[in-house]
């Protein structure tokens, strides 16, 4: 288990390392003049170069990229360009907003797909067809619409949430909580019924298979069989699908929180994007691709710890 | 049994959830009484403040959040005209080369450092320092003399008319020479202004609460309890605010009016942009047709500038074909209307030119400007020139168009004071001049204006009225900006020449 662990966060490393030199190569042949951005239309020829050798631009790649790399290995992603803030700071307070958001919405998609696709599953009827339907449309209205219909009802309408982020730190939980209501409403509907529908296919196959003919046989209860047996063996295919649909998220994210003015990564990664602002970029990159890295081994270990078939040795 | 009991933990904590936000978010702002000096004014901004230092201040839409830590040496009233602020009086000598600034002595910052000659030393010599964002405010600027204590000479290594402009501008803000070297200073203004920044209430790139300084030497400028600015970049996010009244003024697009007239909200409406046609290539360098003034001149009577500005802007502005803006002083009457809609004339211009057959150039394109390239090369289409456009990434738009990569290009640009206008589009060290297109007599007029003191804006009609006739460009229209205020609350006077109103701009409904 634990030489697992080891072999795939060092398979993760490399692949971040890989990210980040992609990352930062493609950047720089982009050919963006960022002095001349931050600098403006009105600054001299000179004001410009005097910018560009103040922050290194007039180095070669790899020159520009080791000095990078060797502060971002200390732990220092260096300052914006644009602002004089600090990468790290940056990404430290806009992160919990972000995933914030990610993990409460995608734990009460998790929760809700799985009692749906169990209902599905298990009693078919009106709410099999509820899940069938729901899951077309869920995935066809695209979540800023969503997002767009659930402000113009609950905060232009009626009032009961605020229509942008209200978070600030001596607003306190209440607004957090406000806040982020309407986002993650916006998003469980958008992701919750494709997930069930997934799940309510591995619960029928595993209800198929001869093992349930056998348990029935013995008289195990449909309750015991549905949780103990049907219900563990359909989980991986339920968690890699929530897996896929949190790392999509993190990417997805971006609209809800311009819509909902969260102060998350979004916006912060729109706004560096199409600035230039390299160190940003390359920090919303990297706490970014950790994530993703993250998730995918818990999902692996959560897989083994559920279903001993998957379990590596 | 479980699937029960889980369900209903699920529904619990929903209803528990949607019970806690209605009572604590509300989204209703939490102010005063209208009128009172404890109203609060929330401002939903278009743009983020990346800094608190003020070398790090900007123009247009992000110089207003700074007005609220910090005052300038000189205060732009909504006309324009300049006033005192923290200078009291101002001259310049007969080279306008060393400009004399009076200062006022009553004035502490908000650490409790005094304003004085050698502040204002200490703020000029950081902003050159920093190189920020307009750094080209003080690209003229060379050293700052102590006379006394509440007098300074600031030289110039050459004339600016816009240098006073400037000092109510990015390159007049004065925070505390304490703090202007500290790294705090980025995240923690300290100036002498109206407002000090509560971090409590302050979220980077969310938020940004003011409170009203105590014993604020102008009383008269310090009109709000509470300013709050909320970062909303996002035109649907700002159109939710404002007619949720969780903000209580911002900018839309032109599209949301309906709704927020609907919502009770009042428009105010003021042009700081013009949209339009760069004719670079005035020399002819790569495309060879765009040397003829027929050929510029014929593309200026292509345009249906009426039906461009009803089209792409729902007749939100002005048409126009002149750079200069209205509030400039360097605007002609007459030359709005120099190339009225005629196809044919455009032509026959094509045909005296010897491109009866058409020709073609291209202009780079960003995501936004689909939509009004396509209408403008139709309409340039109908008269036999063919105009392509190339995507370009958005960061590379402005070094694109400044690197002569480019014969033409279409641009929304700022119509400011003839003298940054002049150094923004027509003299040859101007960006979107890229292939410093000139002519002697153009050169001369420029001189003049620089030299023109007090009657260079004047002085500047004759170069409006150059690039006009020579078709240097073809301007489309000036597109209004849309700002809406909660009229129960708040009134609101455009500030010309800028974005949105300066903080000063707004007051509490008696």
């Amino acid at each position: 288990m634990v030489a697992f662990i080891l072999k795939r966060l060092g398979a993760g490393i490399v692949l971040l390392v890989a990210i980040a030199v992609l990352t930062y190569a493609l950047l720089f042949f982009s050919g963006t003049n960022i002095a001349r951005n931050i600098l403006g239309d009105m600054a001299t020829d000179e004001q410009v170069a005097l910018k560009q050798a103040e922050l290194g631009l007039d180095q070669p790649l790899f020159t520009r990229f080791f000095g990078w790399a060797g502060s971002a290995v200390q732990g220092d992603l260096g300052t914006s360009w644009f602002s004089s803030e600090a990468v790290v700071q940056a990404l430290a307070t806009r992160l919990p907003v972000t995933l914030t958001l990610v993990i409460v919405s995608m734990t009460l998609v998790a929760v809700i797909a799985t009692l749906l696709g169990m209902a599905a599953a298990v009693k078919g009827g009106w709410v099999d067809r509820v899940v069938q339907v729901g899951a077309v449309i869920g995935d066809a209205i695209p979540g800023f619409v969503l997002a767009i219909i659930l402000v113009t009802v609950f905060a232009i309408q009626l009032g009961v949430f605020p229509a942008v982020s209200t978070i600030s730190p001596g607003a306190g939980a209440a607004a957090w909580v406000a806040s982020m209501t309407l986002p993650v409403i916006a998003i469980v509907i958008n992701y919750v019924t494709s997930s069930a529908q997934q799940i309510r296919s591995a619960v029928i196959d595993q209800y198929r298979r001869d093992y349930v003919r056998t348990l029935r046989s013995r008289g195990i209860s449909e309750r015991e069989i549905l949780f103990r047996h049907v219900l563990r063996s359909a989980s991986p295919a339920g968690l890699t699908i929530i897996s896929l649909q949190f790392i999509g998220l993190l990417g997805g994210v971006v609209i809800i929180e311009q819509i909902f003015a969260l102060p998350g990564i979004g916006p912060l990664a729109i706004n560096a994007t199409a600035l230039g602002d390299i160190p940003i970029v390359m920090g919303v990159v990297l706490v970014t691709v950790t994530v993703v890295i993250i998730v995918n081994l818990l999902v692996d270990l959560a897989n083994g710890a559920l279903n001993p078939k998957v379990r590596v040795s | 049994m479980k699937f029960r009991k889980i369900t209903g933990a699920v529904t619990l904590v929903t209803a528990l959830a949607l019970a806690g936000c209605a009572g604590g978010g509300g989204g209703a702002p939490t102010d005063g009484p209208g009128g009172t000096a404890a109203a609060t004014l929330t401002i939903g901004a278009v743009v983020d403040i990346t800094s608190w230092d003020p070398a790090q201040a900007h123009v247009g839409h992000a110089l207003q959040p700074y007005q609220a830590p910090y005052d300038t040496l000189i205060l732009r009233e909504p006309d324009g005209t300049l006033s005192p602020m923290l200078a009291t009086e101002w001259s310049y000598d007969e080279a306008r080369t060393k400009l004399t600034l009076e200062l006022r002595d009553d004035v502490t910052f908000s650490d409790g450092e005094a304003f004085d000659a050698e502040a204002v030393k200490a703020n000029f010599d950081h902003f050159k320092a920093a190189n920020g964002r307009q750094a080209a405010q003080l690209a003229a600027y060379e050293s700052t003399e102590v006379v006394d204590e509440d007098t300074v000479v600031v030289n110039l290594s050459q004339a600016d008319p816009a240098f006073e402009y400037y000092l109510s501008q990015a390159a007049g803000l004065m925070g505390s020479p304490a703090a202007l070297d500290s790294a705090g200073i980025a995240t923690d203004p300290v100036g002498s202004g109206p407002y000090v920044l509560d971090a409590a209430g302050s979220v980077a790139g969310s938020q940004y609460t003011f409170t009203a300084r105590e014993d604020y030497w102008n009383p008269d400028l310090q009109k709000f309890g509470k300013v709050v600015f909320k970062v909303l970049t996002d035109p649907t996010a700002r159109l939710n605010a404002l007619v949720s009244g969780q903000v209580d003024t911002t900018l839309v697009d032109a599209q949301a009016i309906t709704q927020a007239e609907g919502a009770g909200k009042e428009l105010v409406a003021y042009q700081t942009d013009w949209a339009g046609l760069l004719l670079f290539d005035r020399d002819g360098v790569q495309v060879p047709a765009l040397a003829d003034v027929r050929v510029r001149q014929a593309i200026n009577y292509a345009l249906d500038r009426k039906t461009l500005l009803e089209t792409l802007a729902l007749g939100q502005g002005s048409t126009t074909a002149q750079v200069f803006g209205p509030d400039s002083g360097s605007y002609v009457d007459a030359l709005d209307s120099a190339y009225p809609y005629d196809p044919e004339k455009a032509k026959a211009l094509l045909d005296e030119a010897g491109f009866g057959d058409g020709f073609s150039f291209t202009v780079p394109t960003v995501a936004g400007f689909e939509t009004i390239l396509a209408v403008v090369g139709q309409q340039l289409a109908d008269v036999g020139i063919t105009m392509n456009s190339e995507s370009v990434p958005p960061q590379n738009l402005v070094s694109d168009l400044g690197s002569g990569k480019f014969p033409a290009a279409f641009f929304f640009l700022f119509q400011g004071e003839p003298w940054v206008a002049i150094n923004q589009i027509i003299s040859t060290s101007a960006l979107y001049n890229p292939f410093d297109s000139s002519t002697p007599e153009l050169q001369k007029l420029i001189d003049a204006v620089q030299a023109g003191g007090d009657t260079s804006a004047e002085l500047a009609k004759a170069v409006n009225t150059y690039v006009t006739e020579n078709a240097w460009f073809a301007p489309l229209y000036r597109p209004n900006q849309i700002l809406f205020v909660d009229p129960k609350k708040i009134t609101a006077t455009p500030q010309i020449q800028q974005a949105v109103p300066s903080i000063y701009n707004f007051a509490p409904v008696q």
